[in-house]
């Protein structure tokens, strides 16, 4: 064997034995994506406006109470968009006071005069950092209750809709729709004492009210799902929140119903048995995102422990312990994209890749042997190597396989061959003209090269754009056709030479060849 | 073996026929998608839901349409698989004009919902409300939950056992498929008292907001008319700027006559089917290129022949390999679309549209472009050094 011949072939050796090493075991090293594992890639959007108008309720009160503390006349108050309140009938001869405190107090927020009417509004930065937080902690939130319920690998993060986007991907999820309301709950629990209720409709349960909503009090609805249903008239304030709890789990009432149990942190412990002490015979509801979920009596003065009762099923008090302990999110979500693929699916879809995989690949096995002979058969050595090199730079680059990349597979085997094609067409042109055949071996690489370098650049070119376009599924087709089309030029080029190398131009005095 | 030997057939000849050939089927195309019925954007563009639904027991289309006229979405476009009579994917896009964005964001997961409980069958409900689980939905750990009073050891593997077979089958007719597949008996009666059967199995589920597709619509067109601008560079760049315009001319033709295809077709643009046509964006070029490198190579060789002769010459030595390989690839999309079940049909429906188009354009119209090029602006036919 010739120098030159002798490291070219360790090269190649090499290179496949790499590919060989990285990609076994396949099934373990060739990671599926969601639409052949089944799963749910879900886009999120955290309506950040919830946040700013949390902000502002709250200082809304806090205004209150300083105005009423420096004996300030003020009127309605009231929130006009996120980030913006109105204080009616000011003193307009105060004005100066009014300003100070607002300085002082109040740094976030700009604030104008018009008339008798005061517009405090959040400062621009100020906005922007609080939707940004609020994104944030919702992600965190997620990230949280996605662990502690158990997702293998699962994908969060930031993305699109303006920053207000957050993509979840979970792969291998058999049941999405349980999941998804893990995530999309916003766990926001409130104890509260009930006033009056529950009641069939708003007007008979105001009746001793005379048709008003004290100031101190709210209308909230049951829950129907708990049979809790009616309304409630319950105290504005909570006694204690989900930001108090220690800790949740799932555990059973003395009719061994599920139920979800709590203990409270110090400072809850202490608010609650307060308002428990002081309020035994009455009700106390608890409240679920704005529904009342159940409103037992207070028999006795509870401390910091306690029972959540409902028509639980054992999957939803599990949940719901969860998701109280992950802790509630920032701010509502909606679900601008869902989408979900059954594991029944994946699995069809993948026999069925790989059936068209294989049929492909045998036509064109059969198709190249039959017209090049024994050259057909170096073109198919050369494309099982493409397909080689190709899981192994999959597995090396950790790229997801996804239904669109099995079909960029697929491409490229019809692709892979094309380069060979080109070779062999221009040997045999050499061979007509009177060639020699090691002549005409090495005139058909060197002149098929710059036309398949040139055909395969612009693919190549093609598929970088529909990278940088594409979602999951597209991306992971564009990754293939990106690697398998750069093998094809080693395979075809380099290795496909080397084989003629080493079987044709090695013979003596050759005077003809199969092709 | 070999088809035939270096043909010398006068293509030019045959330029203004093709030209008004494409031509035609363009212009048609583009009235249908203006005027006619447009084009069919799918789930991924233009927001909604797409429902892919296996049902225990055949239900005619019919049936399905009544349930969805009910809600107000008897406009959904329903396609059965397989004439099974079983399986079915049920498109639908909510014309929504309501006025709170957010509830808009949400409207089409909102409906995606309303849609499988309306398929439902009526007697779940009750079941559900008689605190059964569906067995055609449960997931893992609740099925071991269920389990556990009767085989507190095997419930994790029996549970194991079980979800596998739905997943093979996609669907549990009847509890006796599990015994027959080879479930403990008592494991099945347990499962008789505290689940039911649900009437179907959603096998994928896809709700797109109106948002999210509108992004996207954006971002298809930016990538493809980038992918052009690419090619044309690269062309300009390795030939000349005659070769790079024809090139680019000639993808546009073929992206617009795959196209207008699909309008005529009932099918639907979605996300497969754009990276589909990107991929002949890139590789209609593969014969485009090989026919103007043979060209590059030609005028190097025969100074005084006139260009349209070699042009001539060139596609005719190089004809055969043009057609091994568009057959190659042809008979890898064929497999693929034949083999390759629903979710990638389309795309090889494109990629065959495509690799064909590619193949015809490269002769009739790459290289009548680049003669008539040559001809109205008078350039040197001769490449640089």
């Amino acid at each position: 064997m010739k120098k030159g011949l002798k490291w070219k072939v360790i090269l190649t050796v090499g290179v496949i034995a790499l590919a060989v090493f990285l990609a076994t075991p396949p099934k373990e090293k060739i990671r599926l994506g969601l639409d052949l594992r089944g799963g749910l890639h879900l886009v999120l959007q955290v309506v950040t406006d919830d946040a700013l108008n949390i902000e502002t309720d709250q200082e809304i009160a806090r205004f209150q109470d300083l105005l009423t503390k420096k004996e300030l006349p003020f009127g309605m108050i009231t929130r006009t968009q996120p980030g913006e309140l109105k204080v009616q009938d000011i003193d307009t001869d105060r004005l100066g006071q009014i300003r100070d405190l607002l300085d002082d107090d109040f740094r976030n927020w700009d604030y104008s005069v018009v008339g008798r009417t005061l517009t405090v509004s959040l400062k621009p930065q100020v906005k922007v950092q609080l939707r940004d937080m609020s994104v944030s902690q919702a992600l965190e939130t997620i990230r949280n209750r996605v662990d502690q319920f158990g997702v293998a690998e699962p994908t969060i993060q930031r993305q699109g809709l303006g920053g207000e986007g957050i993509i979840v991907e979970l792969p291998g999820v058999d049941n999405p729709e349980r999941v998804l309301d893990l995530i999309k709950t916003t766990a926001l629990l409130e104890w509260k004492l009930v006033l009056a209720g529950p009641a069939a409709d708003e007007e008979s349960l105001l009746r001793e009210y005379g048709g008003v909503v004290p100031d101190d009090a709210v209308v909230i609805r049951g829950d129907p799902r708990r049979r809790a249903e009616g309304y409630y008239l319950l105290s504005r304030v909570s006694t204690v929140t989900g930001k108090d709890l220690r800790n949740a789990r799932r555990s059973v009432d003395e009719w061994n119903n599920p139920a979800v149990s709590f203990s409270l942190n110090a400072d809850g412990a202490r608010r609650f048995e307060r308002t428990t002490g002081e309020n035994i015979g009455k009700q106390l509801a608890i409240v679920l995102d704005g529904k009342v979920q159940s409103a037992p009596v207070i028999n006795a003065r509870i401390s910091g422990e306690g029972i959540i009762q409902g028509t639980f099923t054992i999957e939803e008090a599990e949940d719901l312990s969860l998701v109280l302990r992950a802790g509630a999110l920032p701010a509502s979500i909606n679900i601008a994209e869902n989408r979900t693929i059954g594991p029944s699916l994946g699995a069809d879809s993948v026999r069925r890749g790989l059936m068209a995989s294989l049929v492909a690949l045998l036509m064109v096995i059969i198709f190249m042997v039959v017209y090049y002979r024994q050259s057909g058969i170096n073109a198919v050595v050369a494309l099982v190597l493409n397909i080689i090199l190709l899981a192994g730079a999959l597995a090396y680059f950790k790229a997801t396989l996804t239904l669109p990349g099995i079909a960029g597979i697929i491409l490229v085997i019809g692709m892979a061959v094309d380069a060979n094609v080109l070779i062999f067409e221009r040997i045999r042109e050499e061979l007509t003209s009177g060639k020699s055949v090691p002549a005409a071996i090495s005139l058909g690489f060197s002149r098929a090269f710059s036309a398949i370098l040139d055909a395969n650049v612009t693919t190549i070119i093609a598929a970088v754009f529909l990278f940088q376009f594409g979602t999951g599924p597209i991306k992971g087709y564009a990754v293939t056709l990106i690697i398998g089309i750069t093998a094809s030029m080693f395979t075809a080029v380099f290795v496909s030479h080397l084989i003629f190398d080493l079987t044709v131009t090695s013979k003596k005095n050759i005077k003809k060849m199969s092709i | 073996m070999q088809f035939f030997k270096t043909p010398n057939i006068d293509f030019l000849r045959y330029k203004i026929p093709a030209f008004a050939l494409s031509g035609i089927l363009i212009l048609a195309g583009l009235a249908n998608i203006i005027i006619g019925k447009g084009l069919n954007f799918g789930v991924d563009f233009s927001g909604g839901a797409l429902i892919h639904l296996m049902f225990r027991d055949t239900i005619p289309v019919d049936q399905i349409r009544a349930s969805l006229r009910d809600i107000d979405l008897g406009g959904s476009t329903i396609q059965e698989v397989d004439r099974s009579g079983k399986e079915y994917i049920i498109r639908t896009q909510l014309q929504s004009d309501l006025e709170n964005e957010d509830a808009e964001l949400e409207a089409h997961e909102l409906m995606g919902i309303r849609i499988i409980e309306t398929l439902r069958s009526p007697e779940e409900a009750e079941n559900r409300a008689r605190g059964l689980r569906d067995l055609n939905e449960i997931d893992e750990k609740s099925l071991v939950l269920l389990l556990e009073s009767g085989f507190p050891e095997d419930a994790g593997r029996l549970a194991r056992g079980i979800i596998a077979y739905r997943v093979k089958n996609h669907i549990i007719g009847d509890y006796g498929e599990l015994t027959a597949a080879g479930t403990d008996p008592e494991a099945v009666d347990i499962l008789r008292n505290t689940t039911y059967l649900g009437s179907l199995a959603v096998l994928s589920k896809e709700t797109v907001g109106p948002q999210v597709g509108a992004d996207l619509r954006r971002k298809a067109l930016q990538a493809t008319l980038w992918a052009l601008v690419g090619m044309l560079a690269y062309i300009a760049v390795r030939f000349k700027l005659a070769y790079g315009v024809a090139s680019v001319m000639t993808l546009g033709h073929d992206v617009l006559i795959t196209l207008s295809i699909f309008s005529f077709t009932s099918r639907e643009i979605n996300l497969p089917v754009i990276a589909a046509l990107l991929t002949i964006v890139g590789y209609s070029l593969n014969d485009t290129i090989v026919i103007f490198d043979r060209v590059r190579d030609n005028i190097k060789l025969m100074r005084r022949t006139p260009l349209e002769s070699i042009l001539n010459s060139s596609i005719n030595q190089t004809l055969s390999r043009s057609i091994i390989t568009s057959g190659t690839v042809l008979l890898t999309v064929v497999a693929l679309y034949l083999f390759g079940g629903e979710v990638i049909n389309d795309f090889a429906f494109v990629m065959i549209i495509g690799v064909i188009s590619g193949t015809y354009s490269t002769i009739y119209q790459s290289c009548p472009i680049v003669y008539f090029w040559h001809k109205i602006f008078k350039t040197r036919q001769g490449f640089r050094k």
